[in-house]
């Protein structure tokens, strides 16, 4: 080829690196448009942008907000999780009738809907209605909601509780009934009589005696189910165009692609001249997408879960890491069904066996603190909720290998040649140990505790499966020891002492799983059924007769150790100060709301405190 | 056996076709099969996604699960198989189990066009350039533009495409900030009205850049060495020696004598290729957030959504097996030589 023929290829590969130049350029320009604008930069996660993704919030695939979803429908309230405070939103006030056994919550006034309708009682209404359809939990507690007034609301407890209130006033978002209105009176016409034929069906199992027939109660359960069908199958494919709420940003389907959601700052926010920001862009995706466009600095917050190495570059780039609680972590359960794991004794030996603050810190650094009490719930509900007579039974199980070895050489235990232990029975101490491939600081702790096992003279082998296959080994109890989650992200203990002792066991019925007897002799209260217990533990109004069944499960879970909770997780959030948002405070309370429930940012944006870095005028603002 | 019976069992084109929809119905039950024999089923996924995600109890997550999901997974499997079977030869795809009331096949369009013009485009770059460096380094074979393209060519077809695609954000992105790929990810540009609008278009191009770069870089390599190998081999065909002899120009020999008879077994490999563009590359899509057939395909196997499973390896084994077939017939025009075995 000659020089000429050379050069004119030379000459087609740099037009064509011109072209990609003139794309990209291009795309930058996108970036600058609107520059006057204060926009925050978040990502809440992974969601399926439509077809798939849809506004229907109480069906699977609807577009997922994640913590930003309070910036679009608001609850009755907030939650102000180490004061133990309600902060009030779209209630005023509230209050608990205990000898009518109402929640009567009286709501503020002025408070409009995206689409201009006013938000008053009758959108509560709604708000329940749609709840009671998909079985939500909040239905466990009261078998009526009613408007008396415009501004009123009342909720009629059939199974008094104190946890009740939170599905009032946090869980539960207010939807306008300009949406879901039809659908909720639909709910209503049948809703009564289900739930009085629910009632009737308890008495029947309990072999009480009916005000009808069996053949009539029969008749009537089959067509109230029929209707709830036929409901049912309307709602699974009702999509509304918009998401109608009453939060200061609004958003579109227009506004959702597979990339990003944008939020637009609502002119008729009740609260408005708190809200500093005229949009909010979530971007798309899970942690290793995600992770590139925080290190561009392109994001200001994420909830993600980080590798200890990624969050260490963050740092490095100039975000600040906030750690805010979780209220839930991982820790090794044991199969009771497997010799000798279920011996009390050997599971007290693996707990002094394993160093909590080694597993914490190779799994997440600084983002995962060990577990200090073992009590099933987190360690800074210990105090508001143990009694001091239950909390000083407690056993901290400081790492002590020698104690370890000790408690096994008292049940017969010893040392083999090789170092590894050998049961009373003559067998080598071979436990292997599931854990879920997916979740890395899962895998991680796993390692850990496979690692300083064997160093301990205990083979435990760790078998990784993927997250879908887990439950099911864990259900059917194909494990000896596994790797999983405790805890629960409320602040009341019952939800954590029900996952730790009920899931993945026996009485939920879905295989025999851990097989950890619920009935178990305990020193000083003797007999008692921790699953009577645990659910009673959130029954009635009588917080002391609460905390008396929380102790006695807590104190049991620390002696009997059906679970040892490794460590507690509490975020890596990356906050990118001084680019969109400005420095927020060096402490609040608010750091210490659970991550994902009631997250300071979203509360902190509410209030007013959370401010753009460069406002309007100075330097083409925020972008 | 009947004289036409004996013609219609002789005839290629009818073989070919019998051939390839019993391939299909095989296929298709065997994906039916095996979506079914992986871990998990759509409402364990989603009963454990929301206990991780919201911190609920199981019996809480269980409970939401009954209301949302309306489908039968415990009836015997074969009768599933048979109702799907039935509703497929009508071209009945069924509902998304993870986002009840969307039409499977309204993803299947909403989605497939992205990984066409995306995969389509870039393959097509891919191979002009590929066969056009690999003849020139062949003819310039031990020149030092030889040792570069054979060396780049090596690396980048031996490094996976998910890989080329994280480098090129890192170190485009993160590291150089030439590339703000925080507005360039998705397909198209956020807030601008679909259309033939110059500024949708331009924006649907920009959007798949990186896409389209990542497929280019991590396919050429391979082009670049088989066009390089076929036409030095075909450089010492006779016929060449003989065109050499005759004194015919340089440019007529490279490309009527060398670059004809080099390309055509690099024609297989692409119509092959373009069969599998369907599938997209479900890492590569995922991570620019490209939503095309493999992001689909992605998120379905997270939420073993079996139906929209089904019907996107329903749409590759199709477009494999119709490929193989445009290659089988494009073969026979292009090589003259093998037509008589092809059509007997």
């Amino acid at each position: 080829m000659n020089r000429a023929k050379w050069i004119k290829y030379v000459g087609i590969i740099t037009l064509l690196m011109a072209v990609v130049l003139v794309f990209l350029s291009g795309c930058a320009r996108e970036t600058q448009t609107d520059s006057n604008e204060r926009v925050l930069h978040g990502a809440p996660g992974i969601y399926p942008p439509p077809p798939q993704g849809h506004f229907n919030i109480y069906i699977t695939n609807n577009i997922y907000l994640g913590i930003y979803l309070d910036l679009v429908e608001q609850t009755l309230a907030f939650y102000n999780w180490p004061e133990d405070k309600w902060i009030p939103l779209l209630a005023t006030d509230w209050n608990l009738d205990t000898t009518k056994n109402q929640f009567v919550v009286h709501l503020r006034k002025g408070v409009k809907f995206h689409d201009g309708t006013d938000f008053t009682s009758r959108d509560v209404v709604t708000s329940f209605y749609i709840p009671y359809l998909m079985n939500l939990a909040v239905w466990q507690y009261f078998d009526k909601v009613e408007a008396p007034d415009p501004y009123t609301v009342i909720f009629h407890f059939n199974h008094p509780s104190t946890v009740a209130d939170r599905y009032i006033l946090r869980v539960t978002y207010m939807v306008a009934d300009s949406v879901y209105g039809e659908i909720a009176r639909e709910v209503q016409s049948w809703a009564d009589e289900e739930i009085y034929l629910k009632g009737l069906q308890e008495k029947r199992d309990k072999g009480e005696k009916l005000p009808i027939s069996i053949e009539e109660l029969d008749r009537r359960w089959n067509k109230v189910a029929g209707l709830r069908a036929k409901t049912m199958d309307k709602f699974r494919s009702f999509r509304p165009e918009r998401r109608i709420g009453t939060g200061p940003f609004t958003v579109d389907i227009k506004d959702v692609d597979e990339s990003q959601i944008t939020l637009r700052r609502f002119a008729g926010y009740w609260d408005a001249n708190k809200i500093q920001y005229d949009k909010v862009v979530l971007y798309n995706g899970e942690t290793p997408i995600i992770t590139p466009m925080l290190l561009a600095k392109e994001i200001d917050f994420a909830t993600h879960g980080f590798p200890i190495a990624t969050e260490r570059q963050l740092k490095k780039t100039g975000f600040r890491i906030m750690r805010p609680p979780t209220f839930g972590g991982a820790g090794v359960a044991f199969n009771h069904d497997v010799y000798p794991l279920n011996r009390k004794e050997v599971r007290q030996a693996i707990a002094y066996a394993i160093n909590r603050d080694e597993v914490a810190a190779v799994t997440l650094g600084e983002a995962a603190k060990p577990c200090k009490f073992v009590t099933g719930f987190s360690d800074t509900l210990v105090h508001r909720w143990l009694k001091p007579e239950y909390a000083k039974m407690l056993n901290t199980y400081e790492f002590d290998t020698v104690k370890a070895a000790r408690i096994l050489e008292s049940i017969g235990f010893k040392r083999g040649i090789d170092g590894f232990w050998i049961d009373d029975k003559g067998k080598r101490l071979k436990l292997k140990l599931l854990c879920i491939l997916e979740y890395a600081d899962f895998a991680s702790a796993g390692e850990n505790v496979s690692l300083q096992l064997k160093k301990f003279g205990i083979d435990a082998p760790m078998r990784a499966v993927t997250a879908p296959q887990f439950p099911e080994d864990a259900n059917q109890g194909r494990f000896d020891m596994m790797i999983r989650v405790w805890g629960a992200g409320h602040p009341h203990p019952h939800f954590s002492l029900y996952n730790d002792l009920i899931s993945y066991n026996y009485p939920m019925k879905l295989g025999k799983g851990m097989n950890f007897p619920m009935r178990q002799n305990v020193a000083p209260w003797g007999n008692i059924d921790l699953e009577l217990l645990i659910r009673s533990s959130a029954e009635g109004f009588d917080i002391e007769k609460q905390k008396d069944s929380i102790g006695k499960v807590a104190v049991s879970l620390n002696h009997l150790l059906p679970i040892l909770p490794l460590y507690e997780r509490y975020g890596n959030s990356p906050l990118l100060e001084g680019v969109r948002v400005a420095p927020l405070p060096e402490e609040s309370p608010y750091y210490l709301n659970n991550l994902y429930l009631d997250n300071f940012l979203v509360l902190m944006m509410m209030q007013g405190q959370l401010q753009p870095a460069v406002l309007p005028g100075h330097n083409g603002g925020t972008r | 056996m009947p004289a036409f019976l004996r013609r219609l069992a002789k005839n290629f084109l009818l073989r070919r076709l019998l051939a390839m929809f019993a391939t299909i119905f095989l296929v298709v039950t065997l994906t039916f099969f095996m979506v079914r024999l992986m871990p998990g089923n759509p409402i364990e996924v989603y009963i454990n996604q929301q206990m991780s995600l919201t911190g609920i109890s199981y019996q809480e997550a269980q409970n939401q699960a009954a209301s949302l999901y309306n489908i039968d997974l415990t009836s015997p499997i074969w009768v599933q198989w048979v109702d799907y079977m039935k509703k497929m030869a009508v071209g009945d795809f069924g509902y998304s189990f993870s986002s009840p009331g969307t039409p499977v096949i309204k993803m299947i369009v909403d989605y497939l066009p992205w990984t066409i013009f995306s995969v389509g485009i870039s393959i097509f770059i891919s191979f002009i350039l590929g066969i056009f460096m690999g003849m020139y380094i062949a003819y310039k074979r031990g020149g030092w533009m030889d040792h570069i393209l054979s060396s780049f060519a090596s690396i980048t077809s031996s490094v996976p495409n998910y890989l080329v695609g994280i480098l090129l954000l890192i170190f485009f992105g993160v590291q150089l900030r030439i590339i703000p790929f925080s507005v360039m990810r998705g397909t198209a540009p956020a807030g601008v009205e679909p259309g033939f609008s110059l500024e949708y278009l331009w924006g649907i191009f920009a959007h798949a850049i990186l896409p389209m770069l990542t497929y280019i870089i991590s396919t050429i390599g391979g082009w670049i060495l088989t066009m390089k190998n076929t036409t030095m081999t075909t450089m010492g065909e006779d016929y060449v020696l003989v065109a050499k002899a005759r004194g015919l120009k340089e440019s007529r020999i490279i490309v009527h004598y060398v670059g004809r008879n080099a390309i055509l077994p690099l024609f297989t490999t692409l119509v092959m290729q373009v069969g599998l563009l369907i599938g997209g590359s479900p890492l590569i899509e995922t991570i620019f957030v490209y939503k095309g057939i493999g992001y689909a395909l992605s998120n379905s196997l997270a939420q073993r959504d079996y139906p929209v499973m089904q019907a996107i390896f329903l749409c590759i084994t199709i477009s494999v097996i119709f490929a193989n077939f445009a290659a089988d017939l494009l073969y026979s025009k292009l090589d003259p030589r093998i037509k008589s075995n092809v059509t007997e």
